[in-house]
């Protein structure tokens, strides 16, 4: 797909570079684990993008490849390039990545376990110029969008509950003053309302503060309804990509991620379906 | 038997002696706080401070030897020195490792650096220059009296252990140390460079190490050997505290400290009440890291580990 496509496809300004390009990559890890192959992928800037797959079909190794810190942990891009904002940034160091302004909130909700909500805020400080003293004013984005963590700063945050603790990693982002936040698995593990609720507050955050996002998780119902394009992933590659709008008509994702097919499928029907899509 | 003013002179060189041991004892937990090793060349890295100023203010190797405070100084900066090139050269090239390998690589190190300081000094005592051993002892109240060395070490083990805590509690950086020695890649995601960190965490421990290894030899008014010992004694006092805390290790140091005094006052030698016999001022210390380790694991102020089931 070429970028005239893409604009025509509901894209804003289509002279701009997009926010990140991903362009026919591999990612192998160790230097010999194939993670992901010939992926391409554009992210048009203010959207939300979805990554949606089943697990280990390589969306987190993507969002770790576009943040750089997937080169911490020996992955390597050894086909392809990644750009960002039209700068070819691939295997940047998490560093570089950071100084150019992504944020990436990490599966599992990596709260800083020890320290309390304030200082894990604190923490998001770090990035404005390496800074040494902190104003409790910094956190005024954070408490805007989630009122309560304001109540319990000085609770230690492993002792947070679950939904709290993801309100702190997309807070303690927020601080961070990131122009494109990543986010993989927000809603694991979490209750359906505190799901409805955090990507209420997403959207939110995306129109009021301007934040391209890229949303990979499980949740493809809920994900797709927030985000503006939707990319699938199966086994290392882009299967499907569309307008989340169209991607939610479409009838293999209603079947398999949504659960929301006319008939009863059966497995064999499904195997059947992906043979058959293999080939198409 | 047990007379007061003396029990009182025990104490405060006891208090003093756990002040030296303290400087060392938080270079220590600093590391452990910060990275999670366990830098078993603690012992030998005060060595180098303490045979450091040997090397550079007394005739022993260089034929025109610096004035003795000048060396005292340069000592100092070589601490730092130290610690940026083990971070470049060594450290770094262990960042994704398991930490047991650091902790190994600490293993060879400390051979290393005890191997290299009898290659040039051999194994015996060294006098300090005359200017840097203090005879005087500075009067207290209630007749007892200190030595300068240790009433030095309980200054500085003061003021270090108040900086740390208040750059640890208070400072974005202090915040970010302690979040990238709990989960270093959520840490990389903010910013935090794991290599600037380590550097900063090994040059200032190895800066108020190297401090520490001075002021014990001045404290005996030249550097030995019997300094390398304390890389043992001041894992007493860092289990106590609590491994990863430094005011921890602080009072841990302290509480060796006055143990080992009145170890071998009262227990040793023709002052004893019960004399168990020679040595038994260094066994103490020792004898109370086993009890620490199953009566209290976590130590006084050690993170317990948050489980959620």
């Amino acid at each position: 797909m070429t970028t005239s496509e893409r604009a025509s496809t509901g894209g804003s300004a289509s002279q701009q570079p997009p926010v990140v390009e991903l362009d026919n990559v591999e990612i192998v890890y160790d230097r010999h684990f194939l993670a992901v192959q010939g992926v391409s992928m554009e992210v048009q800037e203010s959207d939300i993008v979805a990554l949606l797959g089943p697990n280990g079909a390589g969306k987190s190794t993507v969002l770790k490849m576009i943040s750089g810190i997937g080169r911490s942990e020996r992955g390597e891009v050894t086909r392809g390039s990644v750009s960002y904002k039209g700068e070819d940034v691939t295997n940047y160091g998490a560093n570089e990545m950071v100084d150019r302004g992504i944020t990436h909130i990490l599966e599992g909700r990596r709260v800083f376990e020890d320290l309390t909500v304030e200082e894990n805020l604190r923490c998001g400080l770090y990035r404005d110029g390496r800074r040494f003293r902190f104003d409790v004013e910094d956190y005024r984005i954070a408490f805007e969008y989630f009122p309560q963590l304001e109540e319990i700063l000085d609770l230690k945050a492993g002792y947070a509950s679950g939904g709290q603790q993801q309100m702190l990693v997309v807070a303690r982002a927020l601080i961070h003053r990131p122009e494109l936040l990543l986010l993989d698995e927000p809603s694991l593990g979490l209750a359906p309302k505190l799901v409805r609720d955090i990507f209420e507050t997403l959207v939110e955050i995306n129109r009021e503060e301007d934040i391209t996002m890229i949303i990979a998780d499980q949740n493809a119902k809920r994900t797709l309804e927030i985000a503006d394009y939707g990319y699938v992933m199966e086994n290392g590659q882009v299967e499907l990509h569309d307008p989340a709008a169209e991607l939610m008509e479409r009838e293999e994702i209603k079947e398999f991620y949504l659960g929301t097919s006319g008939d009863e499928s059966r497995y064999r029907d499904i195997r059947h379906y992906k043979i058959r899509k293999r080939w198409t | 038997m047990v007379d007061v003013t003396t029990f009182l002179d025990i104490t405060v060189s006891g208090i003093g002696l756990g002040a030296l041991y303290a400087l060392i004892a938080m270079g220590f937990a600093l590391i452990y706080k910060v990275t999670g090793v366990l830098n078993f060349a603690q012992g030998q890295i005060a060595m180098i401070g303490a045979y450091g100023v040997v090397f550079l203010g007394t005739g022993a190797v260089l034929s025109s030897p610096l004035p003795a405070f000048a060396a005292l100084a340069a000592t100092i900066a070589l601490g730092i020195v130290l610690g940026i090139a083990l971070e470049r050269i060594v450290f770094r090239q262990f960042i994704g490792e398991p930490v047991l390998s650091v902790i190994i690589v600490t293993l060879a190190l400390g051979g290393i650096f005890s191997g290299f300081i009898a290659f040039l000094f051999g194994r015996n005592f060294r006098a300090y220059p005359p200017e840097l051993t203090f005879g005087s002892r500075i009067d207290l109240v209630a007749g007892a009296t200190i030595q300068t060395a240790f009433a030095i070490a309980v200054l500085l083990a003061l003021v270090v252990v108040a900086a740390l805590m208040l750059f640890f509690r208070y400072t974005v950086t202090g915040s970010i140390l302690r979040a990238a020695a709990t989960d270093e890649q959520a840490a990389m995601v903010l910013g935090v460079s794991i290599e600037r960190t380590i550097a900063l965490a090994w040059t200032i421990s190895i800066a108020i190490t190297a401090i520490g290894g001075i002021l014990l030899a001045m404290s005996s008014d030249g550097a030995g050997f019997s300094i390398e010992a304390t890389g043992i004694i001041i894992f007493a006092a860092v289990v106590f505290g609590g491994l990863d805390s430094i005011p921890g290790a602080f009072i841990g140091a302290i509480v060796v400290g006055l143990l080992q005094e009145y170890g071998s006052f009262y227990f040793e030698g023709g002052t004893a009440i019960v004399d168990v016999g020679p040595g038994f001022g260094e066994i103490l210390p020792l004898l109370f890291l086993l009890v620490v380790i199953v009566v209290k694991p976590y130590g006084l102020f050690g993170t317990e580990r948050i489980e959620r089931l």
